[in-house]
């Protein structure tokens, strides 16, 4: 009986905690994601003050131990009650946690470097992706900001879906790039992902859909791949709970997979700053020092670094960070709702989504279920607070495609934002200034697609000939018309 | 003696647990049921298979995680004894008394930082990870569909008051007779909060005061709605809305200009080596099992806690017929495999018990009142984050707090302050 626990549903003792705080996870939101502590059943009703306790004695200040967001319901809640509400009676204007929550200040002691060949805006998996391949390439002098913590953006709070089942031959060598170095990554990175191919089910409600996943398996075909398509009765034998009057066939593809999304952030830190790499929390960008074509300096909360090259990997900020130097982009931000439920022992192998719907649920390597669905009504803009419609929205097409999991309680839900563009593919290369590159825009995908595009972005920044993606996907294509719309987005 | 000899907490009905027929008493919660039987173990932990049992008693902790009537991860303190209903503990590899799994704890008894697990090579690790997705989860998928929930109703109130203890009853009994329609919700069975303990401090206001404040509201056009957990806050249209899951049986939308939130504190555990062992309780909880249920968890008790409240409980135990010791605080371990049988003092003495009740520091129940945007401020003490209001107990346009949320207050100092919130809510 030698463990003291802090928190009893994740069973946390100090020392797990004291690894976080030595690693520089000191905030309470870093230190909930990476020990644990307070995303259990309780959702930190039992824990929180034991772990705000257990950081100050370490050397936390107040600040730090600021409590972790509330997230509803307050108590565990089965999806079934939830569907009992009319999300058109909900308005999606209401959210919690009220506007204006941004993350604490919890100031970074390092003093910001003077100059960086290359500074990265953002810490989401892109910006510290290429952090990491640019070292690996050389370019050593690399400093990158983060308003926030790290996991605060969309790469904390996504569903962790890796799949090759894309609608162009692009897409699918990117994700599947992605999914091969997926699988090492937990043994070349030194840290669990809890990667796992349990594959994707896209189950398609009507023949239009049923014609696309056909096509699509095609084109799979051609590309190597294994994907299938399955009558109703046959996706039951995949996932047996499903309730196969509700989709007419299915795209099977056993070799997707689902990852944990918090490693991969924390890993990329990781080795990049081992490699020579600056990761600076908390700081926040506030504007660009420009001169003629180029960006000279860009200025912080916390002082200016001049710099060689910067990249723009803000996610759903990008616009807003771009415009802070006169660019304009063409993507906006929108929000999409999460939620995941009580932790069950392993039942549902895949990830299974309805098509047309954006319905998506998981079963994590903690047992929880975790699933998402967009609002077609959702308006644009930053916007991270957590709806009942949405409780509301998703409770019902959840249990409507497979009933049993009206019975499961849901844990916890939040909220992220898509970087949406106009033909749903992302922004590469410069833009305005020859040294400002984007690396934004990638529509609900960017974590899936980040490991193989920041492998062939920081490749290209070294010196490496251009991938035809920095060919295609630039910023001018919108002004010259020349673009071709991906839509098989799911969430 | 699992009970007080009184007949009123004689059993009338068996529930199964794990096969094993247990009395009870039809509408307690199964812990009561476990805890009179003389059964704390309710299962294992969900990393190292540790035995697990209710720690709070009041539906805040998830130690008493139980499958109940084929439903996984049920709170037991929380689930309503019938005939025949069937328990089952979870997580355990043979039995929640014989976990094989337990192993892994007394393998690792450092911890296992499962960050850094087998990442030496990639088959390793796809073992490792094809090994833990066995090992995740608590309980096993539910057996069956449950039927469809009827549809949630839509409410207007003039006030909505979270929480039924004293404070929440000060500020409902505000607004009754301020002529306002109030919706007061009460996650327990039973109104009352800590009165409900019996322990009658003194200035505490009777536990037939919350009968009184149901019947002002119910005059004055509202309710009491208990067993009634409130799942978030959220504004709409310049209004309080609330979802309230009330029993298994239905979901409220209620909705109000003025929100009260008196939602108190949650117990928390104390900090030693062990103190996870079945058989450490919330004092409160214990107090509650044992007045309104008979409880008597077991021989020797000791009480952590210096306060009046500790003073309660370690007397109401007492009369109960258990050895009682009170314990101000310095406890270096527990002691006991499957459940406590003592503990180790830091000045190295030993105490022999069965139960410890723990009526050291709580931390507010803050949760709605940080989703309405409320300040708080921090005990460095205790790491607790409390509800700091402005006038009156406002935190936010047209939501105010009262009563222990905003630090320790007697149960007359929290009745106070929640007929001072509710004053300023009616006029508001």
């Amino acid at each position: 009986m030698a463990k003291t626990l802090l928190c009893a549903c994740e069973d946390v003792t100090p020392a797990d905690v004291r690894r976080a705080y030595d690693l520089g996870y000191r905030d309470l939101e870093s230190v909930k994601r990476y020990t644990g502590a307070g995303t259990g059943p309780c959702q930190g009703k039992t824990c929180l003050a034991l772990v705000v306790r257990e950081l100050l004695r370490l050397g936390a200040t107040p600040a730090e131990v600021t409590p972790f967001t509330v997230r509803p319901p307050l108590h565990p809640t089965p999806l079934g009650a939830l569907a009992s509400l009319d999300p058109e009676a909900l308005s999606l204007e209401s959210g919690v946690p009220p506007a204006g929550a941004a993350p604490r200040a919890s100031r970074p002691s390092a003093p910001l470097p003077e100059r960086a060949a290359v500074v990265i805006l953002g810490g989401g998996i892109m910006g510290l992706g290429l952090a990491y391949n640019l070292c690996r390439r050389g370019v050593r002098d690399v400093v990158l900001l983060e308003r926030g913590y790290l996991n605060a953006g969309a790469s904390g709070r996504n569903g962790g879906g890796v799949r090759a089942q894309w609608t162009t031959p692009t897409m699918i060598r990117l994700a599947r790039r992605s999914l091969e170095i997926g699988e090492r990554f937990a043994a070349e990175m030194g840290i669990n992902t809890w990667f796992r191919r349990g594959g994707y089910l896209f189950l398609a409600p009507t023949p239009q859909l049923v014609e696309r996943i056909e096509k699509n398996a095609q084109l799979h075909a051609s590309q190597g791949m294994r994907t299938r398509i399955l009558a109703p009765a046959e996706a039951r034998e995949v996932v047996p709970e499903l309730d196969a009057s509700r989709f007419l066939a299915a795209a099977w593809n056993p070799d997707d997979a689902v990852v944990f999304p918090w490693p991969f952030i924390w890993g990329y830190a990781g080795q990049a700053e081992a490699l020579g790499a600056r990761v600076l929390t908390f700081t926040q960008v506030t504007g660009f020092e420009t001169e003629g074509r180029r960006i000279r300096a860009v200025r912080t909360d916390r002082g200016r670094i001049a710099c060689g090259t910067v990249v723009n990997a803000c996610g759903a900020w990008s616009p807003e960070i771009a415009a802070l130097a006169g660019v304009k982009l063409p993507n906006h931000p929108e929000r999409h709702e999460i939620l995941v439920t009580e932790p069950l022992k392993p039942w549902l192998g895949p990830m299974v989504s309805v098509l047309g719907s954006g319905l998506y649920f998981s079963q994590s390597l903690r047992g929880e279920i975790v699933g998402g669905m967009g609002d077609p009504d959702e308006p644009p803009g930053i916007d991270m607070r957590s709806s009942l419609r949405f409780l509301a929205r998703f409770s019902r097409a959840i249990s409507a495609c497979a009933p049993v999991t009206a019975g499961l309680k849901v844990m916890r839900q939040w909220a992220g934002c898509y970087d949406v563009t106009p033909d749903n593919n992302p922004i590469l290369g410069a833009a305005g200034f020859e040294n400002f590159l984007q690396l934004s825009g990638f529509v609900g995908h960017g974590f899936m697609m980040a490991p193989a595009v920041t492998e062939l972005m920081a490749g290209w920044m070294a010196g490496d000939a251009p991938d035809e993606i920095f060919e295609r996907f630039t910023l001018e294509r919108f002004e010259r018309g020349d673009t071709a719309g991906e839509d098989f987005i799911i969430g | 003696m699992p009970r007080l000899a009184d007949p009123q907490f004689a059993p009338d009905c068996t529930i199964v647990v794990d096969g094993d027929r247990v009395p009870a008493r039809a509408g307690e919660s199964v812990v009561s049921a476990l805890l009179a039987a003389g059964r704390p173990l309710l299962g294992r932990s969900s990393k190292y298979h540790r035995p697990r049992g209710a720690f709070c008693l009041a539906g805040s902790c998830a130690s008493c995680l139980m499958r109940v009537d084929g439903v996984p991860n049920v709170r037991a303190c929380r689930a309503p004894c019938r005939d025949g209903l069937a328990v089952e503990t979870q997580n355990a590899l043979g039995s929640a008394a014989h976990d094989l799994l337990g192993a892994i704890d007394l393998l690792a008894p450092d911890g296992i930082d499962h960050h850094h697990l087998a990442t030496w090579s990639q088959l390793a690790n796809k073992i490792a990870v094809g090994a833990s997705r066995q090992l995740a989860g608590l309980g096993q998928l539910p057996d069956r569909t449950p039927a469809p929930w009827p549809p949630a109703r839509e409410e207007r109130f003039d006030a909505l008051v979270v929480g039924a203890g004293p404070a929440g009853l000060g500020a409902a009994e505000s607004l009754a007779r301020a002529g306002r329609r109030v919706l007061l919700a009460e996650r327990e069975r039973a109104a009352g909060g800590r009165l409900r303990c019996r322990l009658e401090l003194p200035g505490d206001p009777p536990l037939r005061w919350a009968r009184e404040v149901e019947a002002a509201l119910g005059r004055a056009g509202g309710e009491v709605a208990t067993a009634a957990a409130v799942l978030g806050v959220w504004p709409a249209h310049g209004e309080w809305q609330a979802a309230v899951v009330q029993g298994d049986e239905r979901l409220r939308l209620a909705r109000a200009p003025r929100l009260v939130l008196a939602c108190g504190t949650w117990p928390l555990p104390p900090v030693f080596e062990g103190n996870d062992l079945p058989g450490i309780h919330g004092a409160r909880g214990l107090a509650v099992a044992l007045a309104e249920d008979g409880v008597v968890p077991g021989q020797r008790a000791a009480v952590l806690g210096d306060g009046t409240e500790a003073e309660g409980v370690a007397r109401r135990l007492a009369g109960a017929g258990m050895a009682v010791e009170r314990i101000a605080g310095g406890v270096a371990r527990s002691r006991g495999r499957l459940r406590l049988t003592g503990l180790e003092l830091e000045s190295g003495r030993s105490v022999e018990c069965d139960t410890l009740a723990v009526a050291t520091a709580r931390a507010p129940a803050s949760e709605l009142a940080r989703e309405a945007g409320a300040a708080l401020a921090l005990d460095p003490e205790t790491g607790a984050w409390w509800v700091r209001p402005g006038e009156a107990g406002a935190i936010a346009p047209g939501a105010f707090a009262a009563g222990e949320l905003s630090g320790p207050c007697s149960a007359a100092e929290a009745a106070e302050a929640g007929r001072r919130a509710g004053e300023a809510a009616a006029r508001g």
